[in-house]
């Protein structure tokens, strides 16, 4: 929103700074000698030239005028755009003039353009001509220490002025090499001559007691990594693809046999669980029969949490309806309550008892154990499947081995249905030599639950 | 002082470069050489009516004697042997009294006409087609790699195809008038009288003329190798001949530059044993050591008069990348002007000569007295 102000500074016209607020009721309200205070008190900073009025709003508005910046700056230039100063001054004649670059050694003389001013000054130019310091050696010290028995002297010389002539650039080095004359010689080699000489002469020059810094060139490593990217850089597409398909594979096993890990693990604490509460059950049995309270209390801390459903202790303030104890937590499934309520229905007990404290207590420890068995059997049938899979992939590949022994029928399944695709197993055992850990709850599943429970595997448990 | 901003100082230096098809000059600090003229030389015979008749030969020569005022000199010349060089270094300072001189790879200054120090210039001109890797401002020798399929190739089998079709290349200095005809009717043009008698190269020379305009005009190169079929649907351009035999090329104009690619489907061509372009620069590459690669491939600096017909580079640039392992990080640089690009060598010896830094560089006329003709060898690297 532009107001009036705002339109004058953008049209540069005069008298931009007198009130340019915004109109606040006071200025309507109010009388005249206020106002004329205002103008005087204010100071007018006057925006410098060529600074863009938006800027100059950030540096001084309405309200913090005579805030002061940060820092203080001179804003007399550096806002102004730069015209041509097209003066009414003679212009600065220029000579052709003779000049000689210091960098060369001849002292050849040159001409060109310069101000006549400038007549005398060093050529700028030539503080940019720098050579890397190649080390000389004498014969002397040849002799002595740098010796060896691949080079001759002369290809040493021979080395060490191409290292001078182009700036130890080891590779146009490499390629100017006089091959005929003495034998082929890869970078690496040379890199490994140039380097030994330097370190021997800077030990030899250093003198005693000062320990100079050798720059230690590791021609091995140096060979090695070449032959590396040599490869690298030669490998076929094909070979690109291999590789890649080979990583996935193996980022794939070892998903799996995370995987397998963890379901085992799951497993055995699974199994534990069961072990440990049939034991305390049977520890607190006997400790009744036999009145030893004391032996209850040390097993108990032994039981895993994780088996079973936990029930949240009640440790309510005040009045509290002893069956809200008896409700079941929310974490556990759906599945699970399901089943619960599918056995208890089946052994005839009723599903919400009178809460009674000894009922209570009873009917938490029989659902939990209702979990527990069923994970246990959940467990089972998988394991059972696992092996069912792996047991139909070993005939197939026998038989596709050649080999025609076929192993004897899988024992103890619960269930002997068709298992869902035998042809597909053989078809794919060729390609998923790899097994798949985890069995799909097929429509088997729920008739496998039924039948386990129906079993006498739960009598079992009941019985001490 | 002027130029210092940007590191140049102008010394008045001449910059020239010799081609097989036509020779650049100019002076140094100029963005375009002010002289391009054909690399032919003309002798003229002894005629009583003064017209000149001409006698082609090759390499260089100058047409007229000017006197320039000029304090230096910078050449550029394929170096070919040491004893042209030498000759070269001879001829300059004793013939032609210049105060300084100095010998540069075309090659290197391609490169520096395109910003860079380090890259590989394939080159392609009338005569060969070449790939030079350019390290550090160094050429290295070993990986240099010549192919001779370029554009005299090219004219080659344009020539070959005006045969198989029947039409007479008919320079225009030849030609009176001409009617117009229907496309693909033989030309009915009138010769002109009383022509002068021309030797037999001249008239080659102009013939020559005539195709090569053909050949830039009309031939393309196609973004993939050669198919008939596709081919046969790439749209047709309309060329006439200053005979007034004109046509549509359609299919040919596709077919003869792909020779340059992928010879092996080229005619006249002894069995497999010439590398397309392609290949060409992958050798020049793979001769390099590894660590260079990478960067030689990042800036592939393409150069050459003929190197300006339709499609070349979209062409190489789709080789380059089927050849080189994927993770190599290509990138072709070429200019689209036409002057850049034929003139490349040149502008780079124009900026190389107006560095301040360059001035160290020259051979001066007293060097040459207290060294000889091997402080060429020493000094142009």
């Amino acid at each position: 929103m532009t107001t009036g102000a705002d339109v004058r500074d953008i049209l540069e016209l005069a008298g931009g700074d007198n009130d340019s607020g915004p109109i606040s009721k006071k200025d309507i309200i109010n009388s005249d000698k206020k106002k004329a205070k205002k103008v005087t008190e204010t100071l007018t900073f006057k925006r410098p030239e060529g600074m863009h009025r938006e800027v100059y709003a950030l540096l001084y508005s309405d309200k913090n005028r005579d805030a002061p910046p940060l820092l203080p700056s001179d804003t007399t230039q550096g806002y102004r755009t730069v015209k041509a100063k097209l003066g009414c001054k003679k212009v600065r004649p220029w000579k052709w003039m003779p000049f000689s670059n210091p960098a060369r050694k001849d002292g050849t003389i040159f001409h060109h353009w310069r101000r006549a001013a400038e007549e005398g000054k060093d050529y700028p130019f030539a503080r940019f001509s720098k050579t890397v310091q190649v080390p000389l050696y004498s014969e002397q010290e040849y002799q002595m220490y740098l010796h060896d028995d691949g080079w001759t002297k002369a290809e040493t010389d021979h080395l060490f002025d191409l290292c001078k002539r182009f700036d130890l650039r080891f590779i146009v080095i490499h390629d100017r090499y006089d091959h005929q004359q003495y034998r082929k010689r890869s970078v690496e080699d040379l890199k490994e001559r140039y380097y030994n000489i330097c370190g021997k002469l800077t030990k030899v020059r250093a003198g005693t007691g000062t320990e100079p810094k050798i720059y230690i060139f590791d021609a091995g490593h140096e060979r090695r990594r070449k032959e590396q990217l040599e490869r690298l850089f030669n490998r076929t597409p094909e070979q690109v693809a291999e590789e890649e398909y080979l990583i996935q594979e193996l980022r794939k096993i070892e998903t799996r046999k995370k995987e397998r890990e963890k379901k085992s693990q799951d497993l055995q604490k699974l199994i534990t669980a069961a072990d440990t509460t049939t034991e305390m059950r049977r520890a607190e049995r006997k400790a009744t029969k036999k009145k030893l309270p004391q032996k209850r209390e040390t097993e108990k801390p032994a039981v895993p949490e994780t088996a079973g459903i936990k029930f949240p202790d009640f440790k309510s303030a005040g009045v509290s309806l002893r069956s809200q104890r008896m409700k079941l937590p929310s974490s556990v499934g759906q599945k699970k309550i399901k089943a619960i309520e599918q056995i208890l229905t089946e052994q005839g007990v009723d599903l919400n008892p009178m809460p009674t404290e000894e009922i209570v207590h009873m009917f938490n420890e029989l659902r939990s154990d209702l979990v527990l068995v069923y994970e246990l059997k959940q467990a089972y049938s998988n394991c059972e499947y696992e092996q069912q899979m792996l047991r139909h992939r070993y005939d197939a590949l026998l038989k596709a081995g050649g080999t025609v022994t076929p192993l004897s029928e899988s024992s103890g399944a619960p269930d002997s249905q068709s298992w869902p695709g035998a042809d597909d197993i053989k078809t794919e055992a060729k390609e998923q030599l790899i097994d798949v850990v985890g069995a799909p709850l097929t429509p088997n599943s729920r008739k496998r639950r039924e039948s386990a429970s129906s079993s006498s595997s739960i009598k079992k448990v009941k019985k001490p | 002082m002027s130029g210092g901003v940007y590191g140049g100082d102008e010394v008045g230096a001449l910059v020239f470069d010799m081609g097989s098809y036509s020779v650049r000059a100019g002076y140094a600090g100029e963005d375009c050489p002010k002289a391009d003229f054909p690399t032919v030389i003309g002798v003229t015979l002894d005629r009583e009516d003064g017209s000149t008749l001409m006698e082609t030969d090759g390499e260089k020569g100058k047409q007229s004697a000017t006197t320039y005022y000029i304090d230096t000199n910078q050449l550029r010349v394929p170096r070919e042997s040491m004893e042209v060089i030498e000759k070269l270094t001879e001829l300059m300072f004793e013939h032609y009294n210049i105060p300084a001189f100095f010998l540069c790879k075309s090659a290197v200054l391609s490169a520096f006409a395109n910003g860079r120090s380090t890259g590989l210039v394939l080159d392609s001109g009338s005569t060969h087609t070449t790939a030079i890797p350019v390290h550090d401002g160094y050429v290295l020798q070993q990986g240099i790699v010549k192919s001779p399929l370029a554009g005299d190739f090219m004219s080659m089998q344009c020539r070959e195809l005006f045969q198989e079709l029947g039409v007479e290349i008919v320079p225009p200095y030849v030609i009176a008038s001409k009617d117009s005809v229907r496309e693909g009717a033989p030309a009915i043009w009138k010769k002109k009288e009383k022509l002068p008698q021309v030797t037999r190269s001249w008239h080659n020379y102009m013939c020559n003329t005539v195709i090569q305009d053909f050949q830039a005009s009309v031939l393309q190169v196609s973004d993939s190798p050669y198919d008939e079929q596709v081919a046969a649907q790439m749209p047709t351009v309309h060329y006439e001949l200053p005979n007034g035999y004109n046509c549509d090329f359609g299919a040919e104009r596709l077919k003869i530059p792909d020779g340059l690619l992928d010879p092996s489907n080229a005619k006249g061509l002894s069995g497999n044993t010439m590398l397309g372009v392609g290949h060409v620069v992958t050798t020049s590459v793979g001769m390099c050591d590894i660590d260079i690669r990478p960067g030689l491939y990042g800036s592939v600096v393409v150069t050459g008069g003929n190197t300006l017909i339709q499609g070349f580079t979209d062409r190489l640039n789709r080789e380059l990348s089927q050849k080189t392992p994927p993770s190599m990080r290509l990138k072709l640089i070429a200019n689209n002007t036409t002057v850049e690009r034929r003139f490349s060598a040149w502008i780079g010896g124009s900026i190389l000569a107006s560095l301040g830094t360059f001035q160290q560089m020259w051979i001066s006329k007293q060097e040459y007295e207290e060294g000889g003709k091997q402080c060429v060898d020493r000094k142009c690297p």
